[in-house]
């Protein structure tokens, strides 16, 4: 595959959506039209890449002689049910595929993210040391914003929710800012770098 | 405690035991998650995309140009297969190529001068509110936005005044962490305050 | 301090209120407050394109929070159109839209109607600007679009009055970027606390008409909306969870300076 053709697609594409914000015209509307839709039916497939991906890894795990072949059939059980369900029983509310991800998929997507909150006390406890003046700060801001956002900070005193919504809507915010803009700026010579062809690292090159 | 409440508390404290060590309960519930979200999306992505708009359009209306994303979504599947995998960047030229097109005017607008445009402010404030107040939160944001854009700026070593400009944006920075920090630990314990409150509402039907 | 105690100590200061509330008072944000009024002045018979872009992992903050928008929508009788940019969204959205319409009494078709997933989202904004029906010729459950006749009335962006994104990550970020920068659209966002400090500044500069943070936003609205719901029953638990995060970091930060002065 010579690196000319990806390059030149970059480009042309690129440069033609940049092209259109600016310039009105009917032929490239409905250009304009058409691509977006052809991006969002090629952007699937690059997600059923990992779907495929994981589905033969799993089923490679499967075949060997460990204990851990067990959860591999377990996760290819999950995967072929699914699809069986889903695309012969059909995704409407009360069918066997939505009372899977009403009563397996969601509670444990919840719960798996729910033991964040125990990793997060533990590390407060453990970690979360004012070593420095700038570690004190960040310390003190954020015990102001847990007190202040939450009922119980109004009941020490009135003023720990106005400081905590002070500090978010204006030096907390001026920082964000900041990043954003330093964010934006890096965005925008990135995408002029891609389609200038001069950055080239989602080609693998 | 009906039979699908009690199924998806079984697998919430599989989940939970993890916290006293890893067990083969956790690791079924972790494989089933994977499983059942994978198929989960597959589903949705054929009956909900690729049958409305690849086809149906070909195999109903004959809408031929639907050909061009077939053909480059195959493409895109090539990266399965060793020694074809190179094909892929075409079709991954294309998307990236539209994203970075349509990234630019986007992020100019919404980023950049929208939010230069924000901070900027006039002496002047406005009737009804206290002046020194106006002029020090005002104040607060710019001194705060510019040394944060001082302290990512690496084009000159961080010495002198800018050095100590930096300094000062680290301090905002700091604010903005111990914000965020406050914002993540309310999120956290949110999730759990969900958990908790289905196995014993839900389930055990404890609470009102 | 062994890890396990922590976790039950957590466990305890989250549980407990839930069996002995304290009554504590809300204040509402200024934020909230604009959130709120944004939707409360817009007429009867308005559109609002309502996004579910979250996951099943922030289900117990994103649930409180939809069920209040929501309800405050279908309540001042607005018309609402929804999709989702993330496939657990599509499903957990449904499930949403489906309860609350049917405790208001809504009509798919006529006061709502769901379009469902679409990957990409650059595509998906973009798309939804040139026509509704290019980018979803069919909702969610199949129909085709023409047959419906709340489609019927959207053509664009030009027949929608507002856009909501009830999210978890940075999709309302690129409803500014993509839909408000092109077609001008007032954007509101109901997001998870973790993602609320990001999106100060679009409230500042006036690029979110207003801005829901987590639970306690959620608690927020039903305050405005005067029906406690599942974000006033859980901040109690919340506070109470707060207070001893701030303990432990204390505990934890004066064990570190009584070993440091011995050493």
């Amino acid at each position: 595959m010579p690196l000319r053709l990806p390059l030149i697609l970059v480009s042309c594409f690129g440069l033609f959506m940049l092209l259109q914000f600016f310039w009105q015209a009917t032929f490239l509307d409905q250009a304009y039209g058409e691509v977006l839709d052809w991006v969002q039916i090629i952007y699937l497939f690059t997600l059923w890449v990992g779907a495929v991906h994981l589905i033969k890894l799993h089923l490679k795990k499967s075949q060997q002689k460990k204990k851990e072949a067990f959860y591999s059939w377990v996760t290819l059980a999950g995967i072929f049910s699914m699809l069986g369900f889903g695309l012969i029983g059909g995704k409407e509310q009360g069918s066997l595929f939505s009372w899977i991800f009403d009563n397996v998929q969601v509670p444990l997507q919840a719960t798996m993210f729910s033991l964040l909150a125990f990793f997060v006390a533990s590390a407060a406890y453990r970690g979360f040391r004012a070593r420095s003046r700038e570690a004190l700060v960040l310390l003190l801001v954020a015990g102001l914003v847990m007190l202040g956002r939450v009922p119980i900070g109004n009941l020490i005193s009135e003023w720990i929710p106005d400081l905590a919504n002070w500090i978010l809507n204006f030096p907390s915010m001026a920082a964000r800012r900041g990043i954003l803009i330093g964010i934006g700026l890096g965005s925008v010579a990135t995408a002029l770098r891609i389609i200038f062809g001069v950055e080239r690292t989602y080609l693998g090159r | 405690m009906d039979l699908s409440t009690t199924v998806a508390a079984i697998l919430t404290l599989f989940i939970f035991s993890f916290l006293y060590r890893d067990n083969p309960f956790y690791k079924f519930a972790e494989h089933l998650l994977v499983g059942v979200s994978v198929g989960y999306f597959l589903v949705i992505s054929i009956d909900n995309v690729l049958i409305p708009k690849l086809s149906e359009p070909l195999l109903k209306r004959q809408d031929w140009p639907v050909l061009v994303p077939l053909v480059a979504g195959a493409l895109i599947l090539t990266r399965l297969v060793p020694g074809w995998s190179n094909w892929s960047q075409v079709s991954l030229a294309l998307v990236i190529g539209v994203g970075a097109g349509v990234a630019i005017p986007a992020t100019l607008q919404a980023q950049i001068l929208t939010q230069m445009k924000a901070s900027m402010f006039s002496l002047e404030a406005p009737p009804g509110s206290s002046a020194a107040l106006y002029l020090f939160e005002r104040s607060v944001i710019l001194l705060g936005l510019t040394s944060v854009l001082a302290y990512f700026f690496f084009s000159k070593e961080h010495k002198g005044w800018l050095g100590s400009y930096s300094k000062l944006g680290t301090y905002f920075l700091m604010i903005f962490f111990g914000a965020t920090f406050g914002y993540t630990v309310m999120s956290r314990l949110s999730l759990l305050i969900g958990r908790v409150q289905f196995l014993l509402g839900d389930w055990i039907g404890l609470l009102n | 301090m062994n890890r396990q105690l922590i976790y039950i100590l957590i466990l305890a200061a989250i549980t407990v209120p839930l069996f002995l509330p304290l009554g504590l008072k809300h204040r509402v944000t200024p934020e909230v407050e604009r959130f709120y009024q944004t939707i409360d002045v817009l007429p009867a018979g308005s559109i609002v394109l309502v996004s579910f872009d979250f996951e099943a992992s922030t289900v117990a903050e994103t649930r409180p929070l939809a069920y209040a928008v929501l309800r405050h929508l279908f309540s001042n009788n607005v018309s609402v159109v929804s999709l989702s940019t993330l496939a657990e969204g599509t499903g957990l959205g449904y499930n949403f839209l489906s309860e609350i319409t049917e405790e208001l009494g809504k009509k798919y078709g006529e006061d709502y109607i769901f379009l469902g997933f679409r990957p990409q989202y650059q595509a998906t904004i973009l798309g939804l600007g040139e026509g509704f029906s290019k980018v979803f010729p069919k909702d969610y459950l199949g129909n085709e679009l023409s047959s419906l006749p709340l489609a019927e009335r959207v053509k664009n962006y030009d027949q929608i009055n507002l856009i909501i994104s009830i999210a978890d990550g940075d999709l309302p970020q690129y409803w500014v970027d993509y839909a408000q920068t092109r077609y001008k659209k007032p954007v509101l966002a109901a997001v998870t606390a973790v993602m609320a400090t990001s999106y100060y500044p679009y409230l500042a500069s006036g690029q979110f008409s207003g801005l829901v943070g987590g639970l306690k936003g959620a608690a927020e609205y039903e305050v405005l909306l005067g029906k406690p719901g599942l974000g006033f029953k859980g901040m109690e638990s919340q506070s109470l969870g707060h207070l001893m995060i701030i303990i432990l970091i204390i505990i934890g930060n004066l064990t570190f300076l009584s070993q440091k002065k011995r050493i």
